[in-house]
This record gives C-alpha cells, sequence and structure tokens, in this order.
C-alpha cells in the first residue's frame, strides 16, 4: 500500500434533520488500491459519496484532493480534476444511444463547445473519430458492442450499470467512486465487472467502492471501511474487518458469512 | 433526405390542411392561405426556436413570448417609427438589418439575464420562474411608456422593411389578391427558416448537440462527467431566445403596428402546441406543426359554421374551440409524438 494521500476528509458531518447522516473525523484514501465502503442501509455510505463528489454540500468539514482544498468545488470541477463516480439508481442518458452515452462522456470541455460544433473545426472531426475509436474499445471491453446503436434505454438493468462504468472509465480518470456497482446485476456480469475494477487498479487508478456484495468485497479489496449510523466503526484490510466484534455485530451478523 | 413514413403522413396532413382551407373559402382562398403561410412561418420559427430549449435540452420555458417581444421591441425602437400616445415619430433610426441583428442579440440576452438565475431551478420551478418573468417583461413594456409607446404601441415602422421588397415579387404577384407587405414578411420568414434549420442540423450533429441532449437526459449524469450543465444549458437558452426574437421581428412586421398585448401567455402557449403537434425534437416538425395549426386556427369556425347552420357567431366561436381542442385530442391520441416526432424519443414525459 503506498501512502501517497489522494483523497482525505477531515471532519466531515452531514445531517438531515437531526439525525447525523455522515460524521467522519478523518479518513484517508490512497493511491492505486481498491477501497470499499460497507455497512448497513442507512448507514451513510451515499451520502459520504455525494459529499465528496459535491453533490451533497456537507454542514462542516473539509476535502482535499491531492492537497487541493476542494470542500466547496462545483461537482463538475470535481469531476474534472479527475474524479469520476457512478450512482446507485443507474443515471444513463435513455434516449441517446450506447455510442453517443460514451463519445460525449469522453469529449471535452473544447471539443463540446458550441463555436467549434459550428464551424466544424477539422481537428473536431478528427478528435471525434479519436473518440469513436475509444468508446468501441471500451464497450469491447465491457462487452455491449453489439448495443453500440440502441437507445440506452432498451439496455438491461445490468447492461446500464455496465454502460455507466464505461462512461467513467471512457474519462480516464484517476479516482473512480462506483456506488452498488454490482447491485441487481447476475454473477457472471459481477464477476466480468469485478476483474474490469481490477484491471483499472492494475493500470494505476484508485477505486472507491459502496457495495453490499460481502463476499465480493472482501476477495477483491485492498482495504475495507466499515460505517455505521455515519460513523466509521472499522478501517482495516479484509481479514482484520473479518474478525471485528463492532463489526460483526453492526452489519456481518454472523461469522459464518 | 430519406423519405420515411412519418415524413409522408406529415406530408399528406400538410397538404390536405392547405387543400380544406381552399375548398372552405372559395373566392378568397388564394389570399387566405398566403397569409396563413406568413403566420405559420413566424410561428414556426419561434417553435424552433423553443424547441432548441425543451425538444433539444429539456428546458420548460413557458416565457417564450417575452423573448419574441424583446426582439420585435428593441428592433421597432432602432429603425424609424412612430410611438405612444402622441404618434412622436422618430425618422432617424438604423437600417432594418442592423436593428434585426440587434434585435436578436437583445433577445438572446434576456435569455442570459433570465436563465442566469432560473437555470439553476429544475423542471416545473423553471416554468414558474418563466411565466413569471415574460409577464414581467410585458408588463414593463406596457408601463415604460416613455420608451415603448405603452398601450399606444408602435405604428409607422413597416416602411423600414418594406423598402427593401424585391420589384420582382411585385410582378409576381401582380394578378394575384395578396398583401405585398405581408408576402414579403412571410417570404422573409421562411427564408430565415431554411437558413436556421441548417445551422440547426449542423449543431444537431455536433458534440455539443450530444452535450444538450445530455443535459436534457439527466443533469446530474452530465456534472459527474465533468461537465458544466448549467453553462451549457445557458447556452441552449440564448440560442433558443434569439431564434424567438427573430420571429418576433417578423410577428412585428407581420401585423403593421404592434401591441403590447400581442405577447401575452396565449402567445407562448400556441407555440408549445405548435412544437408538440409537429413534434418535440424532431428538427424541422414545428415547420409542419405551424401549418397545420394556422389551419385549424383559422379554418375551424367555417367548419363549425357548416355543423351548426343556424349558429350565431359567439355560438359558433365556443364551437370553434371545442373543434381545436378536439382536433389536437386526436393528433395527441394518435401521433403522441407529433407529426415528425420519433416515438422512442418521445419527449413529453417530464420528470
Amino acid at each position: 500500500m503506498s501512502n501517497n494521500k489522494l483523497l482525505e476528509v477531515i471532519n466531515l458531518k452531514k445531517s438531515f434533520g437531526g439525525i447525523q447522516a455522515v460524521n467522519v473525523s478523518n479518513l484517508m484514501f490512497t493511491e492505486n488500491i481498491l477501497t470499499s465502503i460497507i455497512g448497513p442501509n442507512g448507514a451513510g455510505k451515499t451520502t459520504y459519496f455525494d459529499l465528496i463528489s459535491r453533490f451533497q454540500s456537507q454542514d462542516d468539514g473539509e476535502i482535499y484532493f491531492e492537497g487541493k482544498n476542494i470542500s466547496s468545488s462545483q461537482p463538475y470541477r470535481i469531476a474534472r480534476l479527475g474524479t469520476v463516480r457512478t450512482f446507485q439508481l443507474t443515471k444513463v442518458f435513455e434516449r441517446m444511444n450506447v455510442l453517443e452515452n460514451l463519445m460525449f462522456a469522453g469529449s471535452t470541455t473544447k471539443n463540446d463547445s458550441f463555436i467549434s460544433s459550428i464551424i466544424k473545426f477539422p481537428s473536431q472531426k478528427e478528435y471525434e473519430e479519436e473518440l469513436k475509436n475509444k468508446a468501441y474499445e471500451v464497450m469491447k471491453l465491457l462487452n455491449i458492442e453489439q448495443m453500440a446503436n440502441s437507445y440506452a434505454r432498451e439496455l438491461s438493468g445490468g447492461q446500464k450499470k455496465l454502460l455507466e462504468l464505461g462512461r467513467a472509465i471512457v474519462k480516464s480518470p484517476r479516482v473512480l467512486l462506483l456506488d452498488e456497482p454490482l447491485a441487481g446485476v447476475n454473477p457472471k456480469l459481477s464477476e466480468q465487472i469485478l476483474e474490469i475494477i481490477d484491471n483499472l487498479i492494475i493500470e494505476g487508478k484508485t477505486v472507491l467502492m459502496v457495495e453490499h456484495n460481502i463476499e465480493a468485497v472482501m476477495r477483491v479489496s485492498a482495504r475495507v471501511v466499515v460505517m455505521a449510523q455515519g460513523e466509521i466503526i472499522a478501517d482495516g484490510s479484509p481479514n482484520e474487518i473479518r474478525a471485528d466484534e463492532k463489526v460483526i455485530d453492526a452489519y456481518l451478523g454472523s461469522t459464518n458469512e | 433526405m430519406r423519405l420515411s413514413g412519418r415524413g409522408i403522413v406529415t406530408g399528406l396532413v400538410t397538404i390536405f390542411s392547405l387543400a380544406s382551407v381552399y375548398i372552405l373559402n372559395t373566392g378568397n382562398a388564394t389570399r387566405l392561405i398566403l397569409s396563413l403561410l406568413t403566420f405559420a412561418g413566424i410561428y414556426g420559427l419561434s417553435a424552433i426556436g423553443l424547441n432548441v430549449h425543451f425538444g433539444w435540452t429539456g428546458l420548460l420555458n413557458f416565457g417564450h413570448a417575452a423573448f419574441m417581444g424583446m426582439g420585435a421591441y428593441v428592433t421597432l425602437l432602432l429603425v424609424p417609427h412612430a410611438a405612444g400616445r402622441e404618434g412622436e415619430i422618430t425618422t432617424s433610426g438604423l437600417h432594418i438589418f442592423p436593428a434585426a441583428v440587434i434585435g436578436v442579440i437583445a433577445a438572446s440576452l434576456l435569455g442570459l439575464l433570465l436563465g442566469l438565475p432560473a437555470l439553476r431551478l429544475r423542471g416545473d420551478y423553471l416554468a414558474i420562474v418563466t411565466i413569471a418573468a415574460a409577464e414581467i417583461f410585458r408588463l414593463l413594456v406596457r408601463d415604460l411608456e416613455g420608451l415603448t409607446g405603452g398601450v399606444y404601441g408602435i405604428i409607422s415602422y413597416s416602411d423600414s422593411l418594406q423598402k427593401y421588397r424585391p420589384k420582382l415579387l411585385d410582378s409576381l404577384l401582380k394578378d394575384i389578391d395578396a398583401s405585398l407587405n405581408q408576402v414579403w414578411v412571410g417570404v422573409l420568414a421562411w427564408f430565415s427558416i431554411v437558413i436556421v434549420l441548417l445551422i440547426l442540423r449542423r449543431l444537431n450533429n455536433s458534440p455539443w448537440g450530444r452535450a444538450l441532449r445530455a443535459v436534457r437526459e439527466d443533469e446530474d449524469a452530465v456534472r459527474a462527467l465533468g461537465k458544466n450543465a448549467v453553462w451549457l444549458k445557458l447556452q441552449s437558452f440564448m440560442l433558443g431566445a434569439g431564434i424567438g426574437g427573430l420571429s418576433g421581428i417578423f410577428l412585428a412586421f407581420n401585423y403593421g403596428s404592434l401591441q403590447v398585448t400581442t405577447f401575452v401567455p396565449l402567445l407562448t402557449f400556441y407555440i408549445w402546441a405548435i412544437m408538440i403537434l409537429g413534434g418535440v425534437g424532431s428538427l424541422s416538425g414545428p415547420v409542419y406543426g405551424a401549418v397545420v395549426f394556422w389551419v385549424i386556427i383559422s379554418e375551424t369556425d367555417k367548419i363549425a359554421g357548416l355543423i351548426f347552420e343556424n349558429a350565431n357567431g359567439q355560438q359558433l366561436a365556443g364551437v370553434r374551440f371545442a373543434l381545436v381542442g378536439l382536433l389536437i385530442m386526436l393528433l395527441m391520441i394518435y401521433r403522441p409524438s407529433g407529426l415528425l416526432g420519433k416515438k422512442e424519443e418521445l419527449l413529453l414525459n417530464v420528470k
């Protein structure tokens, strides 16, 4: 495990009508590993994701990305720094086809601009070609290339998960925040997604994942963070977590998991 | 362009609509059809602008009349005109072309001004703000009498456009019963439609158009992918507002005198009806929608008169609106995506 601080939060607090959703005093994520966040329903995992990707504002506390304070940045700024997230309830662009979904994700702001779109610079055409190739590579990786020209709404739930993951991959971010990437996905597809995540780590990406599939989490994660009632109750390697009494009480239930 | 089933049906409906005008109006059909096509061109152009907002970007703009009004007022006040209670004459002014360009830019800037605070809102909240803003615009124009002519309106501005009417048009229409002024405005409106559609087609097939569609589909996902959704919405708002402004200028020149009551919310709802009839999200749909809409609006009283021979004017007006409603309902039941809209991209189920 390297010790490069990538993402760090200090005293992050968020409550909804008196109920403390997130209360994390200090949590640091290091580069190039897969960290999973687990915990019972309502533990604040997704809220935590929303806070560090700035889709929700914290009541208090600070967030640093590579030492840079991003506590009040806009969500799209966070993404531009290299952190791309997915959503628990998949958010694909339903009435656009799969290829367009991926090409939009990969496209730069400059390429998307009104001026270059109305003039249609030759460089834009070239870039779009590149983008298309890249999109097809990702579709091949995710095994959805036969769906390239289908509307995203026509995909199955699992394929939508794949497409959302694909959109994140096309952007080639440094950090991926995956919110339940395996939820509602069949076992075979789950394995495939885990393999893709594994490859991302090998390529040097950092992945944070919220997931309920404990068996998978324990098998693939380098580090597991356990949340309950907004707080972090355990943080360590899968083996340490498996043996932790507090975690067994709050979440795992029995040691026979 | 590839001829699709949808395209054929749309063509047939449009031709049938115009043919019915001929059948229902022996005697003055030509004049009526030319007038109708002028209105259809102007309203169609406006609906194309609204379609950029709603069809492309998913923005619920219910204040389109304000953008049309902004374009019209700024342009008319820049060319020679007479305004206000005393009909105070302004003889100096710009040529119509630069004035119209400034009018379009002003409408666009109104879009920016309105969009800056409003586009942070979502869906129906934006709808409420835009309808309120349009009313504020209209009431301001009404009450700032010194500047805008207020309730007395603006007159004597037509010449600034009509003096550029080509002689060719006059000789072509020599033997035809038609208003030359109106036909000239109609020709320009339809010419603008062609230009605007060519530009929009270019944009629709571009990364920018793709980005707007993505905003329409899911703003959160757009943000999560590092794109500034508010800025994209703002650009869309300005473009559509500019197109609306241009159509407002034509509307003013079609009337010959400008009344502030032209820009009541009803105008916005007419434009909405045209966009929905034509097919939300389709490029040229609003144009056909506009023709069919104007035929329905202008001919239903005659159809009502045929059905109820002994009815008086007031009764007919009531039947007419019932017929308009019935026709629009039938179209919506059998073609919920509009004449040219794609069913797979049916856009009326707003989140």
